[in-house]
């Protein structure tokens, strides 16, 4: 290991069972093994058993901020436990150089009943601080958590901010080489979440390696020099921040499409929707990714079972992969009136079958996942003649993550589209 | 472990402060359940005793300072097999999140197992006295004899821990045979004879000589039986090696299953 790396890991693995009786069974076997001096082959699955991390290799230098994301379940918080060294690995090998620290439960070991000042040498003990050290950072632990007057209160008397803010405060002042962080900077007021990244950068100024777990990408791009990104336990990148964060937007905005929420009819089955696609203009069919400020190209066929004589409407909808509304477009057979409502809405005569192809012109969606809904009605009622919900997904994707991040939700809705009936 | 358990002293400390603070805290008359519990102990083995409720048979000395050196010398070994067999259950929350040395855990309840003997022990001293009941000078060996006691319940203690964590059935089962086995202990009645098979099994039963040689040093100033004593301490040593050896060997897989 090379002098000024502060962590190594190579081919880092740790596996669990999902089944409980057979994880305690697992443990017996082990267990008693390990009793007999027997080697027990940790690097083979057993049935029902999982690699909860496969395969991580990093390293850190001394100074350095490694970023590690994915979502929940990915592996993050069990990679941290082996850091940590509370789980033993299975394979592979870590190498530490320097005290480490976790901000991984703040307050662990708080106990309800005793106050403040006494809860400060608890867990400060628990960290590994002596009593001098303690003593003599205890002026400043107070000072950054904040809790004034509830000092010699007991902590089951905090509100979760300060309980948190004390933990946070006690492990920073522990002045660890290596800092691990999980995912803290959640809980608290925005003050403190401010102060507290404020800290973190700080730190890493100073010299203190961080490992941090966070689900905010720009407090990744913003702290890390280094990013890993895990997906069921595997590491999908290694390197670059920013390049990073954008696979895993691109991994969320891909599981999105397989996850697609249940497409559903609507309607009395007047008449029948079917072959929906979406897709970037002058681009494949199939594809549903589409690039930011691409026109878009919505497309499907209908086919009236029954047509009376009433004017209808083809209805569409846009909304985000939550569910959230952007925009609603119309368009139907024959003015009812002069479209001040609905300055959008476009005249086409629809006949007992078709195709429609909408090309929606410089969309201005901003990059993420969205749904698509159908409908036809008759004119000015609600009641739908037939329809999909949840007809079809696309993503808009941008080469750049920035515009995930804090814009990740708002959406411009105003844009220009054409209808073609054939 | 030895070198661990002296430099996490501080942690050991503290924690031990956690829980003695926070069990009396949060109760009326504080501090004084230390000497309550205890009391309330002999006063009903004098009660039963004065109203002849129990006929243990002839002990040579009040029955009340019997019965209690014999069963506090039970509830220390019974403490030290549930302090340690619970710690690293109990401890599981701390342990999945900070990495420390967990002998701590032992240590603390250890520690917190033999101040309340201690208490316990100088309310039997006083009871004593009362009783008019004067130790030889065999007593300087009554600490000696707690040896024996504290390996085999902690030794007991750390193979349950281990297997707990894994099978949660075992801490029952053997619960529920230690509170059997304390009726097959001369503790409550004397070493008289009863029933031949009852006989042969208090005679094999090694609890039968570490508790009771303790007490007979305490009470009587002698050992009935130093041969089967002897054998007993034995087994009580091996039991704690092997169980040592368990835990240290499993400690840490233990930690991912909690």
């Amino acid at each position: 290991m090379a002098s000024n790396t502060a962590i190594a890991v190579q081919h880092l693995s740790k596996k669990f069972s999902r089944n409980l009786r057979r994880s305690m069974y697992y443990g017996a076997v082990d267990v008693f093994k390990s009793m007999l001096s027997i080697e027990t082959q940790t690097d083979v699955l057993r049935p029902d058993e999982f690699w909860a991390v496969n395969d991580v290799s990093f390293e850190l230098k001394k100074g350095g901020a490694l970023g590690v994301i994915g979502e929940n379940g990915c592996g993050k918080s069990t990679l941290l436990r082996l850091l940590n060294g509370i789980y033993m690995p299975d394979r592979g090998m870590i190498e530490i150089e320097g005290r480490i620290g976790a901000l991984i439960a703040l307050g662990a070991g708080f106990h309800p009943l005793m106050t403040g000042r006494e809860n400060i040498y608890l867990n400060g003990t628990i960290l590994g601080l002596s009593k001098q050290e303690l003593h003599k950072n205890f002026d400043e632990i107070i000072d950054f958590a904040e809790i004034g007057e509830f000092l010699d209160a007991p902590v089951k008397t905090y509100s979760s901010g300060m309980y948190v803010r004390l933990g946070f405060a006690i492990a920073i002042h522990a002045h660890p080489e290596i800092l691990l962080v999980d995912e803290v900077l959640a809980v608290g007021d925005a003050n403190f979440q401010k102060k507290c990244f404020d800290k973190l950068l700080r730190l890493r100024e100073e010299g203190t390696s961080l490992i941090f777990v966070s689900h905010s990408m720009s407090a990744v791009e913003r702290l890390c020099t280094e990013c890993l990104l895990m997906k069921h336990g595997n590491p999908i990148y290694y390197g670059n921040t920013r390049e990073c964060v954008q696979a895993y937007f691109h991994e969320i905005s891909q599981d999105n499409l397989a996850k697609a929420p249940q497409a559903t009819l609507v309607g009395i089955g007047d008449v029948i929707l079917s072959n929906v696609f979406v897709y970037q203009e002058n681009g494949e069919k199939a594809n549903p990714n589409i690039e930011f400020g691409k026109n878009i190209i919505i497309e499907f066929k209908y086919k009236f079972l029954k047509k009376d004589s009433m004017k209808n409407q083809v209805r569409l909808g846009i909304r985000t992969f939550e569910g959230r509304d952007v925009q609603k477009m119309f368009f139907q057979e024959s003015p009812f009136m002069d479209n001040e409502i609905y300055p959008n809405e476009k005249i086409i005569p629809l006949g007992q079958d078709g195709k429609v192809e909408i090309r929606v012109i410089n969309p201005r969606l901003f990059p993420q996942t969205f749904r698509l809904d159908l409908a036809i009605n008759p004119v000015n009622m609600d009641v739908a003649l037939g329809g999909i919900a949840n007809a079809a997904l696309f993503n808009i994707v941008h080469p750049s993550s920035r515009q995930y991040l804090e814009y990740g939700n708002m959406t411009v809705t105003e844009f220009e589209y054409e209808v073609q009936v054939s | 472990m030895i070198q661990n358990i002296l430099h996490s002293r501080d942690l050991i400390w503290q924690l031990f402060k956690r829980d003695f603070i926070s069990g009396y805290k949060q109760s009326f008359l504080g501090i004084f359940w230390i000497f309550i519990q205890p009391l309330a102990g002999i006063l009903a083995w004098v009660f039963m005793n004065a109203t002849g409720i129990l006929n243990p048979g002839d002990v040579g000395v009040p029955y009340p300072a019997y019965v209690l050196l014999g069963s506090s010398l039970w509830g220390l070994f019974m403490s030290f097999y549930s302090s340690v067999s619970s710690s690293l259950a109990s401890g599981s929350s701390l342990i999945l999140q900070v990495n420390f040395p967990h002998e701590a855990l032992v240590a603390q309840q250890m520690a917190q197992t033999i101040a309340n003997f201690l208490i316990n022990l100088v309310m039997i001293l006083i009871l004593f006295i009362i009783f008019g009941i004067r130790p030889t000078w065999i007593a300087v060996f009554f600490p000696f004899t707690l040896i024996p006691i504290f390996l085999i319940g902690s030794g007991l203690g750390m193979i349950v821990a281990v297997i707990t964590v894994v099978v949660h059935d075992i801490n029952r089962i053997v619960s529920m045979g230690l509170s059997f086995l304390m009726f097959l202990t001369p503790i409550v009645y004397g070493p008289g004879v009863r029933g031949e098979l009852a006989q042969l099994v208090i005679e094999l039963n090694p609890m039968t000589y570490l508790i009771g040689s303790a007490r007979d040093t305490l009470l009587y100033g002698r050992i009935v039986n130093l041969e089967a004593y002897l054998l007993s301490c034995l087994l009580a040593a091996s039991v704690f090696l092997v169980s040592w050896r368990l835990f240290f060997l499993s400690e840490h897989k233990v930690a991912e299953k909690l």
